[in-house]
Protein backbone atom coordinates (compact mmCIF):
# COMPACT_ATOMS: atom_id res chain seq x y z
CA UNK A 1 0.00 0.00 0.00
CA UNK A 2 1.41 2.97 -0.89
CA UNK A 3 1.65 7.19 0.29
CA UNK A 4 -0.78 8.83 -2.63
CA UNK A 5 1.23 11.86 -3.65
CA UNK A 6 -0.26 15.02 -2.93
CA UNK A 7 -1.00 15.35 -6.70
CA UNK A 8 -2.73 12.51 -6.78
CA UNK A 9 -4.99 13.17 -3.65
CA UNK A 10 -6.19 16.44 -5.20
CA UNK A 11 -7.27 14.35 -8.23
CA UNK A 12 -8.98 12.35 -6.41
CA UNK A 13 -10.46 14.84 -4.35
CA UNK A 14 -11.43 16.72 -8.05
CA UNK A 15 -12.82 13.57 -9.79
CA UNK A 16 -15.05 13.27 -6.83
CA UNK A 17 -16.16 16.75 -6.21
CA UNK A 18 -17.67 16.79 -9.98
CA UNK A 19 -19.33 13.87 -9.47
CA UNK A 20 -22.95 15.07 -10.37
CA UNK A 21 -25.23 15.96 -7.00
CA UNK A 22 -21.50 15.92 -4.77
CA UNK A 23 -21.65 19.06 -2.16
CA UNK A 24 -18.60 18.63 -0.50
CA UNK A 25 -16.17 16.26 0.64
CA UNK A 26 -13.98 17.50 3.96
CA UNK A 27 -11.44 15.00 4.74
CA UNK A 28 -10.12 14.96 9.01
CA UNK A 29 -7.31 13.44 10.48
CA UNK A 30 -8.02 11.25 13.15
CA UNK A 31 -8.05 13.82 15.95
CA UNK A 32 -11.17 14.92 13.51
CA UNK A 33 -9.44 18.05 12.35
CA UNK A 34 -9.97 18.85 9.56
CA UNK A 35 -7.10 19.22 6.97
CA UNK A 36 -8.97 19.59 3.46
CA UNK A 37 -12.39 20.52 2.63
CA UNK A 38 -14.11 21.57 -0.37
CA UNK A 39 -16.40 23.50 1.57
CA UNK A 40 -16.40 27.07 3.37
CA UNK A 41 -14.17 27.49 6.62
CA UNK A 42 -17.30 27.68 9.20
CA UNK A 43 -18.95 24.51 7.70
CA UNK A 44 -15.58 22.92 7.46
CA UNK A 45 -15.03 23.70 10.90
CA UNK A 46 -18.92 22.41 12.15
CA UNK A 47 -19.07 19.33 10.73
CA UNK A 48 -15.95 17.94 10.98
CA UNK A 49 -16.00 18.13 14.70
CA UNK A 50 -20.13 16.97 14.96
CA UNK A 51 -19.20 14.19 12.24
CA UNK A 52 -16.06 12.94 14.04
CA UNK A 53 -17.64 12.74 17.23
CA UNK A 54 -20.32 10.53 15.33
CA UNK A 55 -18.26 8.50 13.56
CA UNK A 56 -16.50 7.41 17.29
CA UNK A 57 -20.00 7.12 18.70
CA UNK A 58 -20.71 4.43 15.11
CA UNK A 59 -17.54 3.12 15.99
CA UNK A 60 -18.05 2.49 20.05
CA UNK A 61 -21.26 1.10 18.98
CA UNK A 62 -20.21 -1.36 16.29
CA UNK A 63 -17.75 -2.86 18.75
CA UNK A 64 -19.51 -3.20 21.85
CA UNK A 65 -22.35 -5.28 19.67
CA UNK A 66 -19.20 -7.54 18.89
CA UNK A 67 -15.64 -6.61 19.78
CA UNK A 68 -13.76 -8.74 16.65
CA UNK A 69 -16.17 -6.04 14.28
CA UNK A 70 -15.22 -3.20 13.07
CA UNK A 71 -16.93 -0.12 11.19
CA UNK A 72 -16.07 0.34 7.75
CA UNK A 73 -18.76 2.77 6.45
CA UNK A 74 -21.59 4.86 7.64
CA UNK A 75 -24.00 6.57 5.84
CA UNK A 76 -26.33 9.51 7.21
CA UNK A 77 -29.28 9.66 5.08
CA UNK A 78 -31.47 12.85 5.83
CA UNK A 79 -34.29 14.72 3.70
CA UNK A 80 -32.00 17.10 2.04
CA UNK A 81 -29.04 14.97 1.55
CA UNK A 82 -26.71 12.39 2.53
CA UNK A 83 -23.60 11.98 4.14
CA UNK A 84 -20.83 9.04 3.91
CA UNK A 85 -18.42 8.40 5.93
CA UNK A 86 -15.27 6.47 5.05
CA UNK A 87 -13.09 6.07 8.23
CA UNK A 88 -9.65 5.98 8.77
CA UNK A 89 -7.70 3.15 10.26
CA UNK A 90 -5.24 3.99 12.88
CA UNK A 91 -3.13 1.00 11.93
CA UNK A 92 -2.59 1.51 7.99
CA UNK A 93 -1.33 4.32 5.77
CA UNK A 94 -4.75 5.74 5.55
CA UNK A 95 -5.44 7.15 9.28
CA UNK A 96 -7.60 10.01 7.36
CA UNK A 97 -11.45 10.26 7.44
CA UNK A 98 -13.26 11.02 4.41
CA UNK A 99 -16.39 12.69 4.88
CA UNK A 100 -18.55 12.70 1.58
CA UNK A 101 -21.25 15.21 1.14
CA UNK A 102 -24.36 14.52 -1.55
CA UNK A 103 -27.58 15.28 -2.29
CA UNK A 104 -30.19 12.83 -1.53
CA UNK A 105 -30.35 11.20 -4.73
CA UNK A 106 -28.90 8.54 -6.05
CA UNK A 107 -25.46 8.60 -7.10
CA UNK A 108 -24.75 5.87 -9.52
CA UNK A 109 -20.90 6.59 -10.18
CA UNK A 110 -19.53 6.73 -6.40
CA UNK A 111 -18.30 3.37 -5.41
CA UNK B 1 -52.26 3.82 10.38
CA UNK B 2 -51.07 0.12 9.42
CA UNK B 3 -52.70 -2.87 10.33
CA UNK B 4 -51.19 -5.50 12.98
CA UNK B 5 -50.97 -8.03 10.34
CA UNK B 6 -49.58 -5.92 7.56
CA UNK B 7 -46.70 -4.70 10.15
CA UNK B 8 -46.28 -8.49 10.31
CA UNK B 9 -46.35 -9.67 6.94
CA UNK B 10 -43.61 -6.31 6.15
CA UNK B 11 -41.42 -7.68 8.48
CA UNK B 12 -41.64 -11.07 7.32
CA UNK B 13 -40.97 -10.30 4.02
CA UNK B 14 -37.62 -8.20 5.14
CA UNK B 15 -36.91 -11.23 7.14
CA UNK B 16 -37.60 -13.76 4.21
CA UNK B 17 -34.58 -11.68 1.98
CA UNK B 18 -31.94 -13.07 1.14
CA UNK B 19 -29.47 -11.73 3.39
CA UNK B 20 -30.75 -10.69 6.31
CA UNK B 21 -29.86 -11.71 9.49
CA UNK B 22 -32.50 -10.14 12.23
CA UNK B 23 -34.85 -7.13 12.58
CA UNK B 24 -36.00 -5.49 15.77
CA UNK B 25 -38.63 -2.97 16.12
CA UNK B 26 -38.01 -0.74 18.75
CA UNK B 27 -40.90 1.80 20.54
CA UNK B 28 -39.91 5.15 22.11
CA UNK B 29 -38.71 3.84 25.36
CA UNK B 30 -35.75 2.00 23.92
CA UNK B 31 -37.61 -1.12 24.14
CA UNK B 32 -37.66 -3.84 21.06
CA UNK B 33 -41.66 -4.81 20.55
CA UNK B 34 -40.61 -7.47 17.98
CA UNK B 35 -37.78 -9.00 16.85
CA UNK B 36 -36.46 -12.19 15.05
CA UNK B 37 -33.01 -12.02 17.26
CA UNK B 38 -33.03 -13.31 20.96
CA UNK B 39 -34.09 -11.09 23.33
CA UNK B 40 -30.77 -10.21 24.88
CA UNK B 41 -29.24 -9.35 21.20
CA UNK B 42 -32.57 -7.05 20.52
CA UNK B 43 -32.12 -5.77 24.03
CA UNK B 44 -28.67 -4.76 23.10
CA UNK B 45 -29.29 -3.75 19.71
CA UNK B 46 -32.24 -1.84 20.68
CA UNK B 47 -30.11 0.28 23.49
CA UNK B 48 -27.15 1.19 21.07
CA UNK B 49 -28.63 1.70 18.33
CA UNK B 50 -31.30 4.35 19.44
CA UNK B 51 -28.38 5.94 21.14
CA UNK B 52 -26.33 6.16 18.07
CA UNK B 53 -29.62 7.52 16.06
CA UNK B 54 -30.22 10.06 18.51
CA UNK B 55 -26.78 11.59 17.91
CA UNK B 56 -27.00 11.27 13.96
CA UNK B 57 -30.18 12.77 14.03
CA UNK B 58 -29.15 15.58 16.59
CA UNK B 59 -26.00 15.88 14.13
CA UNK B 60 -28.04 16.90 11.15
CA UNK B 61 -30.34 19.23 12.49
CA UNK B 62 -27.11 20.87 14.12
CA UNK B 63 -25.84 20.71 10.96
CA UNK B 64 -29.30 22.56 9.55
CA UNK B 65 -32.23 22.77 11.85
CA UNK B 66 -34.52 22.37 8.70
CA UNK B 67 -33.11 18.91 8.12
CA UNK B 68 -34.01 15.45 9.46
CA UNK B 69 -32.31 12.61 9.46
CA UNK B 70 -34.22 9.48 7.42
CA UNK B 71 -31.90 6.55 7.52
CA UNK B 72 -28.84 5.46 8.92
CA UNK B 73 -26.46 2.55 7.42
CA UNK B 74 -23.73 0.62 9.79
CA UNK B 75 -21.49 -0.34 7.66
CA UNK B 76 -19.10 -3.08 9.60
CA UNK B 77 -16.47 -5.75 9.06
CA UNK B 78 -18.58 -8.91 9.60
CA UNK B 79 -22.70 -7.30 8.37
CA UNK B 80 -24.35 -3.95 8.05
CA UNK B 81 -27.26 -2.52 10.19
CA UNK B 82 -29.51 -0.27 8.94
CA UNK B 83 -31.40 1.83 11.24
CA UNK B 84 -34.91 3.52 9.75
CA UNK B 85 -36.38 5.99 12.25
CA UNK B 86 -40.13 6.94 12.16
CA UNK B 87 -42.15 8.56 14.71
CA UNK B 88 -39.91 7.66 17.69
CA UNK B 89 -39.81 4.43 16.78
CA UNK B 90 -36.89 2.64 15.02
CA UNK B 91 -36.75 0.00 12.69
CA UNK B 92 -33.67 -1.66 13.12
CA UNK B 93 -32.60 -4.85 10.10
CA UNK B 94 -29.58 -6.49 10.09
CA UNK B 95 -28.25 -7.69 6.84
CA UNK B 96 -25.20 -9.38 5.48
CA UNK B 97 -24.59 -6.99 2.31
CA UNK B 98 -24.36 -9.40 -1.29
CA UNK B 99 -20.96 -9.22 -2.83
Amino acid sequence: MHHSSCAEVEETLKRIQSQKGVQGIIIVNSEGIPIKSTLDNSSTVQYSALLHQLLMKARSTVRDIDPQNDLTFLRVRSKKNEIMIAPGHSASLLTNTLLLFTLAEKLKNIS
Amino acid sequence: MAQLADVEETLKRIEAHKGVIGTVVVNAEGIPIRTSLDNSSAVQYAGLLQDLTMRARSSVRDMDPQNDLTFLRIRSKKHEIMVSPENNFLLIVIQNPCE
